[in-house]
């Protein structure tokens, strides 16, 4: 095989494309050429370099939800925008919507724990909590005030809930309120001021709780969320999003600053 | 349409969320076309599932989100010619959207790499990422392309090539010529 023969061939060679005797072939010429294996190794720097950092993209949570509801949608035209009925006959269950969030989570080497034993009261609550957060990415679930302005989302709470969240203001520290709503959660209503980050969502869910004070915890990353909970006087809190752990320990940094 | 078939789809075509996008991604180079198109692409998908025979899903969904990305254009004729994205500052190093590892390159390199991918022609840019992000065989890229087998190895060659110039890795690059 001669010089133009071989480089002709070092693309498929590399990528492994060749039939056995024609990668034998240019295997023996670019031990005896030089200028040839020059350029060999160049392009498989060139392919490495790609490979490696060529951006594997994530598909965002609200893409995730937009896809699942249309899929919803699509096999049930008539569906009630009123409330997520997410726990009867519907074809789609969450439960299979887990299950593949599970496979898309494992399938891009986030490692997680599936929690199997009957659960405690905290898992029980986290588990409650990121169904919610999930539930609220769908389509007109996410707030039932929209607002960035905190006196707008604090006076809606009051009536609805027997207490008062704090509603800090947190964008100029890049964390734009987005509204709240108020959800349900371990057999109560609880308060969700939501937040945002780029394209991300923060849910950061409290209700009044008994309990002595418990430090900022991260939960274990379930479903590719993030999770951190504690405790301070007398408030239960939980924190979810997508957002990287690092982003997600600031807000909850500032979150506790301005209380 | 039998649960079945959905489960069928979750179980099968779902899991393939990641890929879907990572090529939309790159070929609408617009996160927010992208999306639109994943959306467009995985309806389509599950309108036509039953034309789906077994075997590998990607390089079946891929090719849906790749005729989608390309109607998807021509519809709203949106040209982009501009490589300057309103979410620089995180598409590439906002961890949490990327999963590849190679935690060692640091994130200006990977800028100056998406911006090289991003000035390729689209046949040639789709075929880096089917080939390099995708990981498909030049049988499945021609499958997906629609395109023969010797018309994937020019394109990936030739676009490897400009990729190599571009970002100065070759030694032919460094003389400037070639």
């Amino acid at each position: 095989m001669n010089c133009a023969q071989t480089r002709e061939l070092l693309n498929a060679y590399i990528d492994g494309e060749l039939p056995p005797d024609e990668a034998m072939a240019v295997s023996e010429h670019l031990t005896t050429c030089a200028e040839c294996s020059r350029i060999y190794e160049e392009l498989l720097t060139t392919v490495r370099t790609l490979r490696e950092g060529l951006t594997k993209y994530r598909a965002p949570d609200l893409l995730r939800a937009r896809v699942r509801s249309a899929l919803r949608e699509e096999e049930r035209p008539v569906v009630s925008s009123a409330t997520p009925r997410v726990r009867r006959g519907v074809r789609m269950p969450w439960r299979a919507l887990a299950a593949a969030a599970i496979l898309v989570v494992a399938s891009s080497g986030i490692t997680f724990v599936a929690t199997r034993e009957r659960p405690s009261a905290e898992a029980s609550a986290s588990e409650e909590v990121l169904t919610s957060h999930i539930r609220s990415l769908m389509p007109a679930h996410l707030t039932d005030v929209a607002s960035n302005d905190q006196h707008n989302v604090k006076p809606w709470f009051n009536g609805r809930l027997d207490f008062s969240p704090a509603v800090p203001r947190l964008e100029d520290q890049g964390f734009p309120l987005l509204g709240g709503r108020v959800d349900y959660v371990r057999e109560r209503p609880v308060a969700v001021v939501v937040y945002g980050r780029r394209q991300h969502i923060i849910n950061a869910f409290s209700w009044p709780a008994e309990g002595s004070d418990e430090p900022v915890q991260p939960q274990e990353a379930r479903h590719g969320y993030n999770m951190l909970h504690w405790r301070s006087g007398g408030v239960e809190h939980w924190v979810t999003s997508d957002l990287n752990a690092a982003e997600l320990r600031q807000f909850v940094g500032l979150l506790q600053s301005v209380r | 349409v039998s649960d079945s078939a959905l489960e069928s789809f979750e179980r099968i075509v779902v899991p393939l969320l990641d890929d879907a996008y990572t090529l939309a991604r790159h070929l609408m180079r617009d996160e927010h076309d992208a999306q639109d198109v994943v959306q467009e692409a995985y309806l389509r998908a599950w309108r036509h599932y039953g034309s789906f025979h077994g075997g590998d899903a990607r390089p079946w969904l891929l090719a849906i989100v790749r005729n989608c990305g390309y109607t998807w254009r021509r519809g709203t004729r949106v040209q982009r010619e501009s490589v300057s994205y309103v979410d620089d500052q995180h598409g590439i190093g906002d961890e949490s959207h990327r999963a590849t590892d190679a935690a060692a390159i640091a994130s200006s390199d990977r800028a100056e790499l998406r911006d090289a991918l991003d000035q390729l022609a689209p046949e040639h840019r789709e075929a880096i990422v089917l080939r390099e992000l995708e990981g498909l065989s030049y049988k499945e890229i021609a499958a997906v392309t629609g395109t023969p087998i010797g018309t994937v190895m020019s394109r990936l060659s030739r676009a490897r090539q400009r990729l190599q110039e571009a970002l100065g890795l070759g030694a032919r690059a460094k003389e400037g010529g070639r």
